[in-house]
């Protein structure tokens, strides 16, 4: 028992110890992180995301509460950063390593051609034709490999950090999310320069594919936060 | 608000205007081939 004692610090007011209020704020933060990865996980699967959702508000909800009451738990914005980072990274690891590694299996050749179908011809154009499979659409596999084996796991690894609040991982997230920059500018000129590939004859040109993937910029929407968060919240 | 902080701000905010407008032109001139092209 600690000798400290903070006045209405407990999610119930009165008067608690220190050692109290530090293993209450513990669990609530590990409750409220409980909903978030679960609901995380489901989204980052892209099929079951529909059920991830309530999943994830209902952490979220848990989150603020729990900060509302008075706890010591992650700032807000720090958790949507994190998980929303991650829930980016998990998103195109998972399309991106299923049409690298996975190109014939049955989920491969109904999703990603059913999405070229709709949005971008790159992922239906000459589909599994080609020696290694999957997408056929200049560049494409090469933005895969450097996805899904560089940039994807060191961002869901930052995001891991940024959530334990540590210093480590604001330092990864920034970088990860100049990372995003990179992808972004990179990706964006390939898919105009191929653009007469990309977009002939699918559902919905242009406008279906920016709708769908504006989602993605999270990681450099989050950089002025980053660059401005005093960084002394973050522990060694 | 110190001079260093000052500076920083205004190099985010030339960052967002330069990515937020390249992401606008690139739609811009999608937008113009698929006008022009009849995909």
């Amino acid at each position: 028992m600690t000798t400290t004692q903070l006045a209405g610090a407990g999610a119930g007011g009165g008067t608690i110890g220190l050692d109290d209020h530090a293993e209450e704020s513990r669990d609530a933060q590990r409750r409220a992180d409980r909903w978030l990865i679960g609901g995380t996980i489901l989204m980052g699967t892209a099929v079951l995301g529909i059920f991830g959702l309530p999943l994830f508000l209902k952490g979220l909800s848990l989150q603020r509460q729990a900060q509302r009451s008075g706890l010591s738990v992650r700032p807000i914005i720090v958790t949507l950063i994190g998980y929303m980072v991650m829930l980016d990274a998990a998103l195109n690891t998972f399309g991106w390593a299923i049409d690298l590694f996975a190109n014939h299996t049955l989920v491969s050749r109904l999703f990603l051609p059913t999405w070229g179908n709709m949005f971008d011809a790159g992922y239906f154009w000459h589909y599994n034709e080609l020696a290694v499979g999957g997408t056929s659409a200049p560049g494409e596999k090469a933005w895969e490999v450097v996805g899904v084996f560089v940039v994807f796991p060191m961002r869901i690894a930052a995001c891991i950090g940024l959530l334990q609040m540590k210093r480590w991982g604001h330092q990864w997230m920034i970088l990860t999310c100049w990372t995003g920059v990179i992808m972004w500018v990179g990706y964006v000129a390939n898919m105009t320069v191929y653009a007469d590939i990309r977009f002939t004859g699918v559902v919905f040109p242009v406008i279906g594919w920016w709708l769908y993937d504006i989602f993605y910029i999270t990681p450099f929407v989050s950089l002025p936060y980053l660059h401005t968060v005093n960084r002394e919240i973050f522990t060694d | 608000m110190n001079e260093q902080d000052r500076q920083k701000r205004r190099a985010l905010v030339v960052l967002q205007v330069v990515i937020y407008g390249y992401l606008a032109l690139m739609i811009a001139i999608q937008l113009h081939l698929w006008a022009q092209r009849d995909w």
